[in-house]
């Protein structure tokens, strides 16, 4: 068994006995017999710490103590005071996450937005200068698909003169 | 047992008036809890003349958190997590230090004190040698890591089961058992160092 394994298993001389196969081990391994040795000096530490008379609190402290939290209840702290504020301050960031969530998510048109740019109805003519120039670089007008409006033709006369 | 369930009863009756803001029920709750929050500061960390200030501040703390005590654990434990929590804070500052009277015994005189401190050491020791042998806990527990420090404080000097250990630092049982048995470990490697380094500092 190596070393570290029977300083693990050495872990349970802080509550009872370790089996004899470790105790074995230890009687001829100064190493882990150093380590059993500091375990039980430790332990014996812990022991008369545990043993000292316990701290009692002077006579009065939880009368005083409720003077003194009474005084303080009277004076809002500071902590509640950023309690108070940090509260509203998250509510308020809920809120404007929700309206910029929803300004995202609802659709461009639809009952809610009302008719877009793009559908509004144009005119043969606004639609025969966006297709010639799309960007307004040129200024050339190229004839419209759509057929022009013609003007009306000069009424033809077969009378023979 | 008729009994406990009224006392029981009753401290819910207190709880909740001090969750209402009424300093004058939590009067009640301090005196119930005030020697279980002074042992264990006192053990937390170790200095008589600190403790009282130290609970002092716990129960103020706690009576400004009360609001956030939900019943789901025992009022003790959740006021043994706001001491222990406190008093970690106050010792975060404090610096190890890396003198112990126990390096400044002689290696015979060592030897003498392992030896003696197999048997009983609160009867076999001297006065001199038990403040040593307390030194040098006290040292070695600063020098630990802060969550060793809390565990074995809670079990090898408070006394605390591993469930009351797992509820005052929420963890599971098997974790505390876990960390414990590491903790242990640690802290007996890092003497076995520091004797290395004291060596040489042995009378």
């Amino acid at each position: 068994m190596r070393c570290d394994d029977i300083r693990d298993r050495l872990d349970v001389l802080w509550d009872g006995q370790p089996p004899a196969e470790v105790l074995e081990h230890v009687r001829q391994c100064s190493s882990c017999l150093q380590y059993q040795r500091d375990l039980r000096l430790v332990r014996a530490g812990f022991q008369l710490w545990k043993r000292e008379p316990p701290v009692e609190p002077s006579l009065g402290f939880a009368e005083r103590l409720v003077r003194q939290l009474s005084e303080l209840s009277k004076t809002p702290s500071v902590s509640d005071f950023f309690e108070r504020v940090g509260r509203r301050f998250v509510y308020a960031t809920l809120v404007l996450t929700l309206l910029a969530l929803l300004a995202l998510t609802l659709p461009s048109t639809g009952p809610v937005r009302g008719l877009g740019v793009a559908d509004l109805p144009i005119s043969a003519q606004e639609a025969s200068l966006a297709y010639s120039d799309p960007i307004g670089e040129t200024g050339v007008q190229e004839p419209p698909d759509v057929a022009p409006v013609e003007a009306p033709a000069p009424a033809v006369s077969n009378e023979v003169k | 047992m008729e009994n406990s369930g009224a006392q029981v009863a009753q401290e819910i009756q207190w709880i909740k008036r001090a969750q209402q803001g009424d300093p004058e029920a939590f009067g009640p709750l301090v005196q119930k809890h005030q020697q279980r929050v002074f042992s264990l500061v006192y053990h937390l960390v170790r200095r008589r003349d600190e403790v009282e200030d130290l609970a002092q501040e716990i129960f103020i703390k706690a009576f400004r958190a009360v609001r956030s005590y939900n019943f789901q654990s025992s009022f003790a434990t959740w006021l043994s997590r706001i001491a222990t929590n406190h008093c970690y804070d106050y010792l975060r500052h404090e610096r190890a230090s890396r003198v112990s009277f126990y390096w400044q015994m002689g290696e015979n005189s060592q030897q003498e004190l392992e030896a003696n401190a197999e048997s009983q050491p609160e009867q076999v020791l001297d006065h001199e040698e038990q403040t040593v042998l307390k030194d040098l806990v006290d040292k070695l527990l600063a020098r630990a890591p802060e969550d060793d420090r809390k565990i074995l404080a809670l079990k090898e000097l408070q006394d605390y089961s591993v469930e009351e250990i797992a509820e005052t630092l929420k963890l599971k049982p098997t974790t505390v058992k876990v960390r414990l048995h590491r903790a242990r470990k640690r802290m007996l490697e890092d003497l076995r160092h520091w004797r290395e380094e004291n060596k040489g500092h042995a009378l």
